[in-house]
């Protein structure tokens, strides 16, 4: 029964430790510690030796590099993200509604990812924007789209031997943003869904739209191809694309849970996004 | 040393040990050679037991079952009822029932231990909502058909003459759901043996209770066992008769190891395995004047009691008694039914029967008025009880009613009758409005028949003891109870001493339930505290005094006629909301109340009750959903059940009118459950103003908005 943890003081540390016991990374322990839960009095026991990395100082850190993309390394806080001017203004919205005020300084943008959960706030914008998660093992790294990195329902692509390093957002500039979480309630909540939308509106053409929803399928869910119907379409166009683009918005979501509810209410958010991208006199955070 | 005056508004006597965290609870409390428990429950709903097979237990652990109590003790909680096992025999009938209790030093291994016990069931077909219970699915569980308490009460001529009169009829099936109460501090006891006696260290609201439902299970009598309550986390009802189903499997191993036992439920055993409140559904039939007035109202009430009957035919009786509000219509016909089925047995809760009736008759109202296009307040108001009015159980009102001034406070303070007019049906703006009351103490002559409390004043030296059976549990009765002995003597609070309930020291007051604490022991103690302060200078001394029933209150238990309650407390809300036509998300933007409290004892008190009531019944309302499928609770946690944030319902403003009540403590009525009875009607009505469909159950989360919606079309 006895199981060994670990408290690597570097990152170096970690990934050996990764590498020779598969050591569960530990951040903030919003997840595991609930996950794992015994009972008063009883420690958690997660079945595999836990690493404790909330200090590694190499995994901190928010940001702005050469190449176009805002870097926020895995350690990072939803608190900490929600109160950066660099970080795109969706995830910020995310991150400040993330759970309860401690929640928001314990958790970690690399803990939100790794567990998965189609529920999780950040990875829904982050998809939105096309991030790109960091992986590292002892002496590699790899680099890939969050969108492919997420598999599905609590399951990623992470090897037995990576850690997640660090998140990449391409800086974009929208011309319409959208973001709305429906928790449970107004503060310290569960997301029952959530969808952020973008677009990129100039000289009547629209040049880039985007939306992902969370909370409405097994992983968060982007159509290409219901994007692909109105990008580089006319602005005017939009009443005459509208009901083809929410008919297969709703064919790319699979609600499990209050599936009218989830269904109905992402086509109206995305139709008021719609209907506002119409409005010339509405750019910019759309209400 | 200044004497405490009842107008001085004063800072909580718990507030600095809670803030600080110095409060001992039952989990910070430790004895040597203490072992701890936990229970080993049912699985399935309904069932026979097959086989327990428990593997080799190391030494100093043991699992104890109904084989352990002794010849002389009889198998059975006494809460009102005796018919709730301490540990199923034979058969289940709920998810979570106690088979036994598994004791020892660690609880790692307890957790190990109780994964490894296996038990066989047979399983049957539970009935779990009130109509499966009704079609006796799985067949009858209690009697032939399942009805395990009944009553009825009218008033006025016949039903059927009234009904032959009517111009039209409208009818309507009302739904309350399942409710947890949510307390901070989870379910827990320790219970020892003291100079020979049993003795419990529980967090309880009636420690009296505990010690008679428990006392039988080894053939003793309930002054044979001590009950010390400790500081109490919260209750709301669930710690009125739950205790037990902790305190009889305790017992019972205590007699069996002889070691002190201590079990502190976690947050989800406390949430899947415990009382909830009882789910109602109300279908009421009025008969309509060509105007839409009302010339009568045929009501019938079913609450799902769950597999025992315990406390519910009480509940069940409230919940009739205040099925017509607080109106005075000139015919009813009210009849009510205990529905038993196999979910966990439901129970006290902040209210105990009275919110679910209230919530029904105010909705039904509501879409009376708008069918006929009234404004639903002025419409309630041509129906206000008066004094002198007849009661549905043939009683009178004694009191003054000030809802006519309740009403005006509030609709001027939140613009009523103008956002009224102005907000149109399903503008996505909405206003609603709700009155309530709620019959103080027990039923009837419970007071003077079942209770006789009894309270001590103690006197030593310049300081003096209040001794009394009452707890608090968070409501701040400590506060209350002692600025009415400290306001009867003419000496500082800061001289009055309280503590906790120990059944060894003090006389039994009665359970600290039915909003009677301040109202009842309130007026013996503030009694005892006039002898005393006529009686000062003798030195050391103590006064006791019995309850002495108000002379004028005729009662008769067996027809339920006459008086149900001396006195009542009267409420009415107004909420005012804003829907997000996107995502059916409430905003709520003002709540207004006006409670008649008779007098508040502590303004501070009373406000924190106000405001936490209201708060707690809009979270009954809007967001509370307690889900039971195939005899299983689906909500675990505090994020999948989730109650109000400051967030959520962020100011209130709140109003008292002065109505002194003639035989309680400075005029003081109870007001503990009032302040939940009402606000969820107004809240719905509101949401239903604002977009335009029409409401019948409750909780309406975003989800179920879509549905009243869909269903609007």
């Amino acid at each position: 029964m006895a199981v060994r943890n670990y408290i690597p003081e570097t990152l170096e540390e970690a990934l050996e430790l990764r590498r020779d016991e598969h050591a569960i990374p530990l951040a903030g322990g919003t997840d595991i510690m609930v996950q794992h839960r015994e009972g008063i009095g009883i420690a958690p026991d997660v079945g595999k030796p836990v690493m404790i990395i909330s200090n590694l100082a190499e995994l901190k850190g928010i940001r702005r590099r050469d190449d176009g993309f805002v870097e926020i390394r895995a350690l990072e806080t939803p608190a900490s993200i929600a109160s950066s001017d660099i970080v795109p203004w969706h995830v910020r919205q995310a991150a400040a509604r993330m759970g309860a005020i401690a929640l928001r300084n314990m958790a970690t943008i690399g803990g939100n990812i790794g567990n998965a959960s189609p529920k999780g706030d950040l990875p829904q914008p982050l998809i939105l924007l096309d991030a790109e998660v960091v992986v590292a093992s002892v002496g590699s790294e790899r680099r890939m789209l969050l969108d492919e990195f997420i598999l599905g329902s609590k399951k990623t692509a992470l090897r037995d031997d990576e850690i997640i390093t660090s998140v990449l957002i391409p800086e974009k500039e929208f011309t319409h943003l959208f973001y709305r979480k429906i928790g449970t309630r107004r503060a310290n909540a569960i997301s029952k869904l959530s969808l952020s939308a973008a677009a990129v509106i100039r000289d009547g053409i629209i040049e880039d739209f985007r939306a992902s929803s969370g909370a409405a399928g097994p992983k968060v869910i982007r159509s290409r191809e219901a994007e692909s119907l109105l990008t580089k379409r006319q602005v005017s166009e939009i009443p005459d694309i509208a009901d083809d683009f929410i008919a297969a918005w709703d064919r790319a979501i699979s609600p499990h849970a209050m599936p009218r509810y989830r269904r109905n209410t992402t086509s109206r958010m995305l139709l008021h996004f719609l209907e506002a991208l119409q409005d010339e006199t509405l750019t910019g955070i759309i209400g | 040393m200044s004497a405490t005056r009842i107008d001085d508004r004063i800072v909580r006597v718990d507030a600095m040990e809670k803030a600080r965290g110095e409060a001992e609870y039952v989990c910070d409390i430790r004895f040597p050679g203490m072992v701890y428990g936990t229970l080993v429950r049912s699985t399935v709903a309904r069932g026979k037991i097959l086989s327990i097979d428990v593997p080799a237990l190391p030494e100093g652990y043991s699992f104890i079952t109904a084989d352990d109590i002794p010849a002389e003790g009889r198998n059975e909680l006494w809460m009102i009822a005796k018919d709730w096992r301490c540990f199923a025999s034979g058969d289940v009938r709920y998810v979570g029932e106690t088979i036994g209790i598994l004791c020892g030093p660690d609880r790692g291994m307890l957790s190990y231990l109780k994964k490894h016990i296996a038990i066989s069931y047979e399983e049957e077909t539970p009935a779990v909502t009130i109509d499966e219970a009704l079609a006796l699915k799985g067949g009858p569980i209690a009697g032939e058909d399942n009805i395990m308490c009944s009553l009825y009460c009218e008033k006025g001529p016949k039903m059927d003459d009234v009904f032959r009169q009517a111009d039209s009829i409208f009818e309507e099936t009302l739904e309350t759901g399942f409710q947890e109460h949510v307390h901070l501090e989870t379910n827990s006891a320790i219970v020892r043996q003291e100079d020979g006696r049993f003795t419990f260290y529980i967090s309880a609201q009636c420690p009296f209770y505990v010690r008679k439902s428990v006392s039988g299970l080894l053939g003793l009598r309930p002054e044979d066992i001590v009950v010390k309550q400790t500081t109490t986390g919260g209750a709301f009802g669930g710690k009125e008769h739950f205790p037990d189903v902790l305190a009889g499997p305790l017992l019972v191993a205590c007699n069996k190891i002889h070691k002190p036992i201590k079990m502190v439920f976690d947050r989800e055993e406390d949430m899947l395995y415990s009382v909830k409140r009882h789910p109602s559904k109300v279908v009421f039939r009025t008969a309509l004047d060509k105007e839409g007035g009302i010339l009568g109202i045929d009501g019938k009430i079913y609450y799902n009691c769950g597999a025992y009957l315990s406390a519910s035919y009480v509940v069940l009786q409230r919940g009739v008694f205040h099925a017509n509000g607080v109106y005075d219509f000139p015919a009813t016909h009210l009849e009510g039914y205990g529905v038993a089925t196999n979910t966990f047995p439901s129970d006290a809760f902040r209210g105990f029967g009275a919110p679910q009736t209230l919530f029904a008759i105010e909705m039904h109202l509501d879409h009376i008025a708008r069918k006929f296009g009234y404004d639903p307040a002025e419409y309630k108001a041509r129906y206000f009880l008066r004094k002198g009015g007849e009661t549905v159980t043939n009683g009178h009102i004694v009191e003054d009613v000030k809802l006519p001034e309740m009403l005006e406070q509030i609709a001027t303070a939140s613009d009523y009758y103008r956002k009224a007019k102005e907000y149109g049906i399903g503008s996505g703006r909405g206003i609603g409005i709700s009155f309530y009351n709620h019959g103080g103490a027990f039923t009837g002559n419970g007071e003077q028949a079942i209770i006789k409390a009894h309270a001590r004043l103690v006197k030593e030296g310049s300081r003096v003891r209040i001794e009394v059976g009452s707890t608090e549990m968070g409501q701040g009765f400590q506060t209350t109870l002692r600025k009415i002995a400290a306001n009867a003597l003419g000496i500082s609070i800061s001289q009055i001493d309280y503590p906790n309930p120990d059944t060894s020291r003090v006389p039994d007051s009665g359970p600290t339930a039915a909003s009677r604490s301040t109202m009842v022991v309130g007026k013996i103690v503030e009694d005892c505290a006039r002898e005393m302060k006529e009686r000062w200078d003798e030195g050391d001394f103590s006064v006791e005094k019995e309850y002495v029933h108000p002379e004028g209150h005729p009662w008769d238990q067996d027809t339920f006629r006459g008086d149900a309650y001396l006195g009542y407390g009267w409420g009415a809300c107004i909420v005012e909301v804003e829907v997000d036509r996107l995502t059916n998300e409430v905003r709520t933007v003002g709540i207004w109340s006006s409670h008649d409290i008779g007098k508040a004892i502590d303004e501070l008190v009373v406000h924190g009750q106000v405001n936490g009531g209201i708060i707690q019944s809009l979270g009954y309302a809007s967001m509370e959903k307690m889900e039971n499928r195939d005899g299983r609770f689906r909500q675990s946690s505090m994020s999948d059940y989730v109650v109000p944030t400051s967030m959520d319902f962020p100011s209130q403003e709140w109003f008292l009118v002065d109505n002194p009540y003639q035989w309680g403590p400075q005029g003081a009525k109870g007001m503990g459950e009032l302040v939940f009875n009402g606000a969820d009607a107004a809240y719905v009505d509101a949401v239903e103003r604002a977009l335009g469909v029409t409401v019948v159950k409750i909780p309406i989360p975003p989800e179920d908005i879509e549905e009243a919606i869909e269903n609007a079309r």
